[in-house]
């Protein structure tokens, strides 16, 4: 566990730098989880994928938005067999919130891949 | 094979994950760790051609061209799962979290159930009804194809209870019934 980050101004709207990298650190050492995905799926984010083509920078894993002070997180996981899927997924809403405290957030994780 | 030619919603085709198997090139090939359904679909097919290798009856060749029904209906029925589909709501701890499993993703998890037994593959492999609600009862549809020489009424059981046990662990799904139809036998040559 880091230490926590400093409550952003209620009128903020970029979380601060390196959040991103250390929330997938985060997600990354929650048992079961196998693999992040970008947070915004290839089809949804058509714009984003042409801009990642072009210059190499991959698309983010982990979502961030920063809305009146509150930090939406945005995470999409695979998770390995046999660690039940829905407690991982809690488990990494949970280290997330943890991660981000005293901040307010509102954690979304979606399981997008089960097993191997 | 004939492979449907609509395309993952990522963009990519079954066509071009078999090209990928076959041949180890694929134009970006970075996206293949980024995406799940492709990675899905590479699994699917990666035991499809495991069991095409399994026959060595006329079913091989006819599945070789794709012209077959039952290789059809699985290809037809993988494009159509391995989409992400309706979002399954899971219960979170706190109340500002919001935790889903794709249905694509249980779907994949069921195909490789079916899969890892032997000489079976999975065909149609759907969730009934709203599962999108929390504790609606839903049903599960899967068709296999499975390969002669097998108790088929003993491979239902034995899938029916495995899968049973696996929805249960990774899922929050209230799952009513389990409904396997062995849909093609495949003869093996003598």
């Amino acid at each position: 566990m880091t230490e926590p980050l400093e409550a952003a101004e209620p009128s903020a709207s970029t979380p601060p730098t390196g959040v991103a990298e250390e929330l997938l650190d985060v997600v990354q050492s929650v048992p079961g989880v196998s693999a992040v995905y970008p947070a915004q799926p290839l089809w949804q984010s058509i714009a984003g994928a042409a801009l990642s083509a072009v210059t190499g920078e991959p698309l983010p894993l982990i979502g961030l938005t920063d809305t009146a002070g509150t930090l939406a997180v945005k995470a999409r996981i695979g998770v390995s067999t046999p660690r039940p899927a829905p407690a991982v997924a809690r488990e990494v809403a949970d280290a997330i919130r943890r991660h981000l405290l005293p901040r307010a957030a509102a954690v979304e994780v979606s399981v997008v891949k089960v097993g191997s | 094979m004939n492979y449907p030619r609509d395309t993952l919603e990522c963009g990519h085709s079954l066509a071009e994950l078999s090209a990928y198997l076959d041949t180890g090139q694929i134009a970006d090939p970075a996206h293949l760790d980024s995406c799940p359904e492709c990675q899905a679909g590479l699994a699917s097919l990666r035991k499809l051609s495991a069991l095409g290798s399994e026959l060595l009856s006329s079913d091989v060749a006819d599945a070789g061209s794709g012209s077959d029904d039952w290789m059809q209906s699985i290809l037809d029925n993988l494009r159509l799962e391995l989409r992400p589909g309706r979002s399954i709501p899971l219960q979170s701890v706190h109340p500002d979290d919001t935790l889903w499993e794709t249905e694509g993703s249980i779907s994949a998890l069921i195909r490789s159930v079916v899969d890892a037994h032997p000489g079976t593959a999975a065909g149609k492999c759907r969730l009934h009804g709203d599962v999108t609600t929390p504790g609606t009862l839903i049903t599960v549809e899967v068709e296999i194809a499975v390969v002669y020489g097998h108790s088929m009424e003993e491979r239902a059981d034995q899938l029916r209870e495995e899968l049973a046990r696996t929805l249960a662990t990774h899922t929050e799904l209230a799952i009513e019934a389990i409904n396997i139809t062995v849909t093609d036998v495949l003869e093996e040559q003598p």
